[in-house]
């Protein structure tokens, strides 16, 4: 029961750490215990795509002898755009020390200029600057991947995943969870449709369609069974391929070149029946 | 009210401010640490602890609540949040002063109570004001006011004297009220009906986030709250959102509330140290975290006392509440002390582990704690008012027993000496009020369900979500199961709502209440079926409402 007497050291200390907290923005900066970090170290990379959200891990430690509730507060220059401007939380004095991490999400708008520029994580007492490097766009000639870090829109997301995660270039099942995949939201009922815009319209022949498949969660078990794919030519959209009672992770649909602006994936079932899961879609010219 | 009445007329903020710094200086530096932590003398050069008096922006956007009724006290509670989505409510780094009143009538021409609290960035710019010396049994409303800026009326009821024997107790319960899934139309109709009390027994926010356009409330939202909650800013945030909803806020403001908490106040199916398997916090150290962010979140939102402050990941939620001798509330918490669910959660036969007679969903303390409340037999009706069922659920039709783990059939010895303990020490009229489940799920309480001979100790009425599960229906095949396989249940139903009570020496009746439609607004509440438990019977009998 290590934890009670911590909590009970804590509850004679809790007051003196908010005095420490107040008193530090006054006299005493360098009492203030906190220490902040970024991971990576190097900073952020990032490319104006619509899809394609960058992130840094923030780190929080208490280096002193009395838990506190810390405030941290972030601040983007240039073109940077954050997914939050405040941290707070719980920091334990623990012995020894706990970091408390969070998330931060990077992203840039499209015409961003490429460069250098910095984000800044502040607390009472500490700082630490976060370099991003904003990187001109990536082409998307013969070979690349025309639906990386294109806009996404789905039927429906389930409140756990974001949207853009089955074009973040990340095809890694294992790494399923609420930030590389995407799945529905709405549990037993199909069909859901995942669609990605491209950046302009290109002749493509080929399809490349991840569903969920690791180690924990085959896609015999947990992946898209039934699922047709379309694509939007001259603003309608026709089926390329139907993929019926399917068990593999990969399918791959080859179909004769089509000029489109636009991929969909169509759930139609999956193998438990609950919901459509991918891990990416990515789409070629040939 | 007319239009230009000042309702805080007489009421001169320099003279406020005069007597509180008095009464700073007379009650000395422990007061000063316990209510900011910045002395007189201490304050910061750049003038951020220098508090104000007014705000330019309406602060009072969350509403109003009290709670805790005791005889002569309650706990009034508002937050400050012109910009509530938006970091720290939209208010910058200084402490602001809040006045807040007390009146004997809706118009505050008999004020008996005022003063002033200091509304901190480190409590969310929340105000728990624990007014005393109030008359027992009686009515007050209640405001606050920060310069110009007044509050909504709230109004509260204190308890009766100790020893009082009051005529009868109308009281509601509700539960679960995922933001996403429906409107809170039973919101609206509990804040239409007069109520002594309003229980909430737990996942009064859920840590899911909401979903792009936040479900059937199609509302554009900022970011965060397609996040699940993790750190103390994501817990606040999300407060802020659920309590937007004007019926939540007409429901806290109609009625004193006492409040428990479940599992989604942190993380689903939580229990003690241990969070559920698909967590973004899975070591034991990142959810104590977590679970210190998510108390904290928890305690500068709800109307309760300094006593439920947590301490880091620690708060003591278990607390009795008396109504004179009539009945008494034993506020229970069925997560922060429980053992890990029996097989791997989710539903099972019962097995070695929830048959284990070891392991507990109250802990050894505070089961000590019930049975030592049981032996005073201080009211005729002892409640048990707390998170989820209690009384067996076989949820597979035929000769199989498949039971929930997470319920208290995951832990069967304490329903065991819980139960047991109540019938050995003479509890008059035992009765479980609990949520979870999103069915109202009405049963007679056994301590040995595996014993059909096993005597009736007690009778559960558990109430529905007001949202989570969206509309829902008479019964599911679920709930026709549940009838069908359990002799000890007595009515089943699910659909949306919450439950009434009114309790008098000689009975209890639960009047159900259930909503039509929760995924659009407006939708139609009424009365399901009225169930009645008479005085030192513990039989459940359908005296109305529907058959």
């Amino acid at each position: 029961m290590k934890r009670r007497q911590i909590a009970v050291v804590a509850g004679a200390a809790t007051v003196l750490g908010l005095l420490t907290a107040v008193a530090s923005t006054a006299a005493r900066p360098d009492d203030d215990p906190v220490r902040l970090a970024a991971t990576p170290e190097g900073g952020v990379r990032v490319v104006g795509l619509p899809c394609l959200p960058s992130s840094f891990q923030l780190g929080m430690t208490n280096a002193g002898t009395a838990d506190l509730y810390a405030d941290v507060e972030l601040a983007a220059g240039g073109p940077v755009v954050l997914d939050r401007r405040l941290v707070s939380s719980w920091l334990p004095a623990w012995d020894p020390d706990h970091t408390v991490t969070a998330r931060i999400g990077v992203t840039v708008p499209l015409d961003a200029e490429p460069g250098s520029y910095e984000v800044r994580a502040t607390t009472d007492g500490a700082e630490v600057t976060v370099p991003v490097e904003v990187l001109p766009q990536p082409p998307k000639g013969d070979g690349a991947n025309l639906a990386l870090g294109e806009q996404a829109v789905a039927s429906s997301t389930h409140a756990n995943f974001d949207v853009c995660g089955a074009v973040d270039g990340n095809t890694d099942s294992e790494q399923w969870d609420t930030l590389t995949g995407w799945n529905d939201g709405t549990s037993g009922v199909f069909p859901d449709t995942y669609d990605v815009t491209l950046a302009a319209p290109a002749s493509i022949s080929r399809v490349e369609t991840w569903t969920l498949d690791s180690t924990r969660y085959p896609a015999a078990r947990y992946g898209l069974r039934d699922f047709d794919v379309q694509v939007r030519a001259g603003g309608a959209w026709q089926t390329v391929d139907e993929v019926r009672g399917n068990t593999a992770g990969r399918v791959t649909s080859t179909f004769a070149p089509v000029t489109a602006d636009a991929v969909r994936i169509v759930g139609l079932a999956s193998n438990n029946r609950d919901y459509s899961r991918l891990i990416e879609v990515e789409v070629f010219t040939s | 009210m007319t239009g230009d009445h000042n309702p805080f007329r007489g009421l001169r903020l320099d003279a406020i401010d005069a007597t509180r710094r008095r009464f700073l200086t007379v009650t000395g530096a422990a007061m000063g640490l316990a209510v900011v932590g910045s002395l007189p003398g201490l304050a910061s050069a750049d003038g951020s602890a220098v508090e104000l008096t007014q705000l330019p922006e309406y602060p009072f956007a969350l509403g109003v609540a009290s709670g805790d009724p005791l005889s002569d006290s309650v706990v009034l509670w508002t937050r400050l949040a012109p910009r509530p989505l938006e970091p720290f409510g939209g208010l910058g780094p200084r402490p602001v002063m809040v006045l807040w009143q007390v009146a004997e009538d809706p118009d505050f021409r008999r004020v008996v109570r005022s003063g002033s609290a200091r509304a901190r960035r480190e409590e969310s710019y929340s105000v728990h004001v624990d007014v005393q010396g109030l008359r027992p049994w009686r009515e007050y409303w209640y405001r606050f006011r920060v310069g110009r800026h007044v509050s909504p009326v709230g109004r509260t009821r204190t308890a009766p004297a100790p020893g009082d024997s009051p005529q009868a107790l109308r009281f509601a319960f509700a539960s679960c009220q995922a933001y996403w899934e429906g409107f809170y139309t039973a919101y609206r109709d509990l804040a239409a009906h007069e109520h002594d009390v309003v229980f909430h027994l737990g996942d009064y926010l859920y840590e899911y986030g909401v979903g792009v356009g936040a479900g059937v409330r199609q509302q554009q939202l900022p970011a965060d709250t397609l996040r699940e909650t993790v750190t103390l800013d994501e817990y606040r945030s999300r407060y802020a959102l659920y309590k937007l909803d004007a019926d939540l806020q007409a429901a806290h403001a109609s009625a004193p509330w006492i409040v428990t908490m479940d599992d989604h106040e942190v993380e689903n199916n939580w229990a003690d140290e241990i969070p559920e398997g698909n967590t973004p916090t899975p070591t034991r150290n990142e959810f104590l975290v977590r679970r210190a962010n998510a108390f904290r979140a928890w305690w500068e939102h709800m109307p309760v006392r300094l006593s439920q402050q947590p301490i880091g990941p620690d708060v003591q939620l278990y607390r009795r509440f008396q109504y004179g001798d009539l009945v008494r509330f034993n506020l229970m918490d069925t997560r922060q002390y429980r053992d890990d669910q029996a097989a791997g959660d989710g539903s099972d036969s019962p097995n070695p582990g929830s048959l284990d007679p070891n392991r507990t969903i109250t802990g050894a303390e505070q089961e000590r704690w019930l049975l030592d409340g049981f032996a005073e037999r201080s009211a005729r009706w002892e409640v048990l008012a707390h998170q989820t069922a209690i009384a067996q659920l076989d949820t597979r039709a035929g000769a199989d027993v498949i039971v929930p783990m997470d319920t208290w059939d995951g832990y069967v010895a304490s329903r065991q000496r819980v139960l047991g303990g109540a019938a050995e020490r003479g509890v008059r009229n035992l009765v479980s009020i609990a949520g979870d489940l999103h069915r109202s799920v009405v049963s007679e309480l056994k301590a040995d369900y595996a014993d059909p001979a096993a005597p009736v100790i007690g009778t559960e009425f558990v109430g529905t979500s007001i949202s989570s599960g969206r509309d829902g229906m008479d019964n599911d095949e679920g709930g026709l199961t549940i009838l069908a396989e359990n002799p000890h249940v007595k009515f089943s139903n699910f659909q949306r709502g919450y439950v009434r009570v009114e309790v008098t020496p000689e009975r209890w009746l639960a009047d159900y209440r259930v909503v039509d439609r929760v995924t659009v607004p407006d939708g139609t509440v009424s009365t399901r079926t009225l169930l009645a438990v008479e005085d030192g019977d513990p039989s459940i009998h359908v005296v109305g409402g529907q058959a």
